[in-house]
């Protein structure tokens, strides 16, 4: 189970970016595209208020892989991201 | 130096480059390689100087403070209008109004010009959502009826559509000269011939073409431009609108305040206020003199470069990446091949890979180079091609600093990419 660590809690992350990693808590590892699709189901709409473009949702994301809290490798069809289990 | 075109360009690109620090950088013992222009210019010493300058020299306000640091705000900051004004050709410098960028002037046009009743309003598949929004919203707020022009799937339009679409109840027309997405540049003389023999006004969008094409606002005969000095050079926060006079002063103002009057009566427990002509009446309160003088600066640079030349140096870097490009298997270009008709930006797809972010991630994570991917404010027309917007296209833009390294690094990315992904 993925834990906050305890200085940086949900809040203090942009709605892109807690949406990125409620998404990744909840499946094991995802595409970019199959990310953006999630994020537009109504599961997660009061989260992702700005995934129309995908580029400030994928932005977010690269800030988590630069956090240490999501990882993403690049390979057969693109990259794959998947959370930092602790 | 030779171009892409074989004729011979007098100037020293390698000079120009060295006038960009953040060109200087290194990241991770590389260089960096900034293909992202039509979203952000970089800035030349010579604008982060003029701006460094007032700061540090006469950081006052600009028009009134009768001291010597308001005097020599006063005239930088009037200054900067005429260079722009000279940049764009316009008539008259108080034709341009400072504002935060080209969505803002798009935004005053769209709320200030007066529209007659029950009028057309006519905007494009093509347009950036500042190009349409504001006007979409303008057409119902006052009852007026909003046609759209569709692009042709390369970006370009054809005339016929236009001669169709307006008639003598259209009443403004907008439409995006250059296009942020496909690069492509509208034929504006054209629409803008064929709207006023209809009596209709012109607003031209033209954040993505004043940076990279000479602009002569007099010669096209357009009623309004927009432009955001960010995309040529200019400090962010930065925009202009122009607008031919005669229209500027007929049209409401949109913010009241401090700087926009002559007079504020106070008559019979009543106040009065008289405002003042354009620009002032659309610059109320303090402005940003910083950023108008940078704006001036920016103008000045890219002119004693020669906007011709920096046209033709972007083709000669798009033709050898459009060329390359379309060689490659797997990638799919938006937007047409003619480079005549096209600024320089080419914005394309790649089929293994399950989005344009990953293109984009892979090329700044592997190779600094640094493109943008997305739906790039144009989702009407990603939806019109098919395109889903959330998967998005990726876009490589040049400017002035780059050159056939940044080329190359680009294509070999590219390259690399599909290798890796297959």
């Amino acid at each position: 189970m993925w834990v906050v660590p305890p200085r940086l809690a949900m809040m203090d992350l942009s709605k892109n970016a807690q949406c990125v990693l409620k998404i990744l808590e909840n499946n094991e590892s995802l595409t970019t595209t199959e990310i953006l699709e999630i994020a537009s189901t109504d599961d997660y709409a009061n989260l992702c208020t700005d995934c129309a473009g995908g580029d400030a949702f994928v932005a977010a994301a690269n800030q988590l892989v630069e956090k240490g809290l999501i990882t993403k490798k690049f390979g057969k069809g693109g990259y794959r991201w998947q959370l930092v289990k602790e | 130096m030779a171009t892409g075109e074989g004729m011979i360009s007098m100037v020293d690109w390698t000079k120009i480059r060295s006038d960009f620090p953040a060109l200087e950088r290194t990241i991770n013992g590389r260089p960096v390689v900034y293909l992202d222009s039509a979203c952000m210019a970089l800035k030349p010493r010579q604008v982060i100087d003029a701006m460094n300058e007032y700061y540090e020299q006469y950081p006052a306000c600009g028009g009134r403070s009768i001291h010597r640091f308001g005097e020599e705000a006063s005239d930088a900051y009037s200054a900067a209008r005429v260079k722009f004004a000279k940049f764009l050709n316009a008539a008259r410098k108080e034709e341009c109004i400072w504002t935060r960028n080209a969505t803002e002037s798009l935004n005053i046009v769209a709320s200030s010009v007066k529209l007659p009743k029950g009028s057309k309003i006519i905007t494009t598949s093509l347009e950036h959502h500042s190009g349409s929004l504001p006007f979409v919203e303008r057409a119902k707020r006052s009852g007026l009826s909003i046609e759209i022009v569709m692009a042709q799937p390369d970006g370009t339009f054809d005339i016929e559509d236009w001669k169709k679409a307006i008639d003598k109840n259209t009443s403004l027309v907008s439409v995006v000269h250059s296009s942020n997405v496909t690069g492509t540049v509208a034929p504006m003389k054209e629409i803008v011939e064929i709207a006023h023999d209809c009596g209709a006004l012109v607003m031209s969008d033209d954040a993505q073409y004043a940076p990279h094409h000479p602009l002569d606002v007099q010669e096209l005969d357009v009623d309004f431009s927009a432009i955001s000095v960010h995309k040529m050079c200019g400090p962010t926060g930065m925009g202009v609108l122009y607008g031919k006079l005669d229209l500027l002063e007929s049209m409401n103002m949109c913010f009241y305040g401090g700087d926009t009057v002559s007079d504020v009566r106070f008559e019979n427990g009543k106040i009065l206020p008289e405002y003042l002509p354009p620009p002032e009446k659309f610059e109320a309160g303090l402005q940003n003199y910083a950023g108008a003088i940078g704006a001036g600066a920016a103008a000045e640079y890219l002119q004693n470069i020669g906007m011709h030349e920096i046209e033709k140096h972007e083709r000669s870097l798009l033709k050898v990446v459009l060329k390359r490009l379309s060689e490659m298997e797997h990638v799919h270009i938006l937007g047409t091949d003619d480079i005549n008709i096209k600024t320089g930006l080419v914005t394309f797809n790649v089929d293994t890979v399950s989005s344009a972010h990953d293109v984009a991630t892979f090329l700044n994570d592997e190779f600094n180079v640094m493109v943008r991917s997305g739906w790039h404010c144009v989702g009407p027309f990603h939806y019109q091609m098919g395109i889903d917007p959330k998967k998005g296209t990726a876009r490589a833009s040049f400017y002035l600093y780059n050159n056939r390294s940044d080329a190359d690094a680009f294509l070999s990315g590219v390259e690399t990419l599909i290798e890796a992904s297959k």
